[in-house]
């Protein structure tokens, strides 16, 4: 019993010197009058050293891994987000886009363009309800807000941006269900949800100069609200 | 360039150590804009996340269907588990930007982030996405590897010294990559539209009523001015993108690039995407200007912080040792001086047996006490400030 305990504490001293041997390789000090050198690790064979050397203190299949995989996201990430159209590119992005999607490396860079936006526009809703009134539900214009507001609300920018795609339809119903849930307007028992676009264009004058289009209007789409749209 | 060269072109490119400073700054400015972005959102987690939000979790499969990183699809749909979702990655945040347990977070971060990215795909700006391909490398990069609590943890434990050991910095250039891609991709998207190239893009932009933030002077919007300002754009993401690679150009171009992000962000509503694309910036700074410019903070505040103290440790004691290495990590202001008294020997007035036992600390007024001696030290320490609040806490208790 003694013995074992006696071999334990050889063993930890011989664990706690190991540390601080590490400690000290890359130990205590700053330069100058901060603090002290420590002891110099041993010079590792030359032979050992030339092939750490080679590759860079790795494990040889680590090596080879890290440079797959830096190789292949290079290569796949500047594929998927150049705007090039070739056949070869497009069979790429078929190929990759399992697990770009699932990973979540996706990525597009192409803000403001290739055309930038040229139209001032918000998105309304109007209710209708069972009893014959109407309201008028405006999201979030940023424009309106105050700059902290600005800050916390600016996703609904983007949002109405996205809504207002004709490409995003599916996403129609989804929102005038939202609007028919909102407390103040699920109160007053809705019927019938329209959202309707409020757009004026800028326009550029033939001597350079940029004028504003008179406001518009269209309702792109109505929504007939369902009892289980309000449970 | 030969195939020979080309490979020790890479090699040292990814896999030559260096300082993991930079990569460490990174962390810390990464951590903070997510923890920004998800307060930001706070008052809608809810509206866009929720049970019953803006877009249904079944529209947005149907949308963009296929296997995802997506937490929303596996866990119960209830506000509360949306809830404790957005509370954990506010928490993992935080660890990360200090460091504490960084892989793991940095792990948990990416998962959190990319799952609300996937959530809702339609109120992401380019910002978003930085941060979400940033996160992804991030995972694999040496970010506790410096200002961390998790280095303070290892020094404590005698595996690590004060001296910052250098990494490799594989991950650190795929995340630099990624930013150059960025600008150069939208160099290359800019430049297939006929209104930048014509350049009245940005007269379009500037017109816009809803990116409005601060008023900008009329003589600003005229027609020519508008033109350079366009063009100047389509420039600076080129360089940015390809010259950056170029070390003589690289900081003229980081000015350039965070006087234009900072412009942004002054004249058009745009929250947070400016300061998540800044936030790599500090990863294409050389850690030995870092150091310097550091030391030129570091000697103007310390002068501020008090006198030097000298703490006088017996090297040969390893829980000593560790001690003083912990003091000398987090003095980051250069207010201590730590001497082994194994080189220096026991200065006179110093209990010989007592220095072998304890670290004694020396001020002007001379060796002070034990907990007297710690709270002078951690007075002049801002990153022990909590402790110094703690000891004089304890000392007026005693008193």
């Amino acid at each position: 019993m003694a013995g074992s305990r006696e071999d334990g504490e050889i063993l930890r001293r011989e664990k706690n010197a190991r540390k601080s041997k590490v400690a000290e390789k890359g130990n205590a000090l700053r330069s100058g009058s901060k603090a002290l050198a420590g002891k110099k690790s041993a010079e590792a064979p030359p032979e050992t050293a030339a092939r750490a050397k080679r590759l860079f203190g790795l494990k040889k299949w680590r090596y080879i891994a890290i440079n797959t995989f830096l190789i292949f996201h290079i290569l796949a990430i500047s594929c998927w987000c150049m705007p090039l159209s070739s056949p070869f590119i497009a069979v790429c992005r078929d190929a990759l886009r399992p697990y770009f999607v699932w990973s979540g490396l996706f990525q597009s860079w192409d803000m403001f363009s290739p055309l930038p936006k040229a139209t001032n526009s918000y998105l309304e809703a109007l209710v209708l309800y069972k009893d014959g009134s109407t309201k008028i539900w405006s999201f979030p214009r940023m424009e309106q807000l105050t700059l902290t507001e600005k800050y916390s609300k600016e996703r609904y920018r983007k949002f109405v941006e996205t809504i207002l795609d004709n490409a995003n339809a599916a996403l129609w119903p989804d929102v005038a269900r939202y609007v028919a849930r909102l407390p103040e307007i699920r109160a007053g028992q809705p019927q019938k949800v329209m959202l309707v676009v409020k757009w004026s264009d800028i326009v550029r004058q033939p001597d350079g100069t940029f004028t504003r289009a008179p406001w518009d209007e269209h309702v792109f789409y109505s929504y007939d609200v369902k009892p289980e749209d309000l449970q | 360039m030969t195939g020979k060269s080309f490979v020790e072109a890479w090699n040292e490119f990814f896999f030559a150590e260096q300082s993991p400073i930079p990569m460490a700054l990174f962390r810390i400015v990464y951590g903070m804009a997510v923890l920004a972005t998800l307060l930001l959102t706070r008052e809608d987690w809810i509206a866009w996340y929720g049970p019953h939000a803006w877009v249904s979790l079944r529209t947005m499969q149907a949308f963009e269907p296929g296997p995802r990183l997506n937490l929303f699809t596996v866990m119960p749909a209830s506000v509360f588990w949306v809830q404790a979702l957005f509370w954990v990655f506010a928490a993992s945040a935080a660890c990360l930007t200090i460091g504490f347990l960084t892989r793991l977070n940095s792990v948990v971060v990416y998962i959190c982030l990319a799952s609300i990215q996937q959530r809702n795909l339609f109120i992401l700006h380019g910002g978003d996405t930085f941060l979400r391909v940033a996160g992804f490398f991030l995972i694999f990069s040496a970010a506790g590897a410096a200002l961390s609590v998790d280095r303070l943890i290892r020094i404590w434990r005698g595996k690590e010294g004060v001296e910052i050991q250098p990494r490799r910095p594989w991950a650190q250039r795929m995340i630099q990559f990624e930013l150059s891609l960025m600008y150069f991709v939208g160099f290359c998207w800019k430049v297939a539209g006929a209104m930048w190239v014509q350049g009245t893009a940005l007269s379009y932009i500037y017109r816009l009523d809803e990116l409005q933030r601060f008023p900008l002077p009329s003589w600003f919007l005229n027609e020519t001015l508008m033109k350079l300002a366009t063009w100047f754009t389509l420039v600076l993401e080129f360089a940015l993108g390809v010259l950056i690679w170029i070390r003589e150009l690289r900081y003229y171009l980081l000015a350039i690039g965070l006087l234009f992000h900072l412009s942004i962000e002054y004249s058009m509503n745009v929250p947070m995407f400016e300061w998540d694309i800044l936030t790599a910036y500090v990863l294409f700074i050389d850690a030995a200007d870092l150091k310097r410019f550091w030391n030129r903070i570091s000697g103007r505040v310390g002068l501020f912080l008090g006198e030097r103290i000298t703490v006088i440790y017996d090297g040969g004691s390893e829980r000593l040792r560790r001690i003083a290495n912990l003091l000398g990590a987090l003095d980051i202001f250069g207010r201590l001086r730590l001497t082994d008294s194994r080189d220096l020997g026991t200065p006179s007035g110093v209990d010989t047996k007592a220095a072998r036992n304890e670290i004694v600390v020396m001020t002007q007024s001379g060796t002070q006490p034990r907990f007297d001696g710690m709270r002078r030290v951690a007075a002049v320490v801002p990153l022990m400030w909590p402790i110094f609040v703690a000891l004089s806490i304890r000392r007026l208790w005693t008193s």
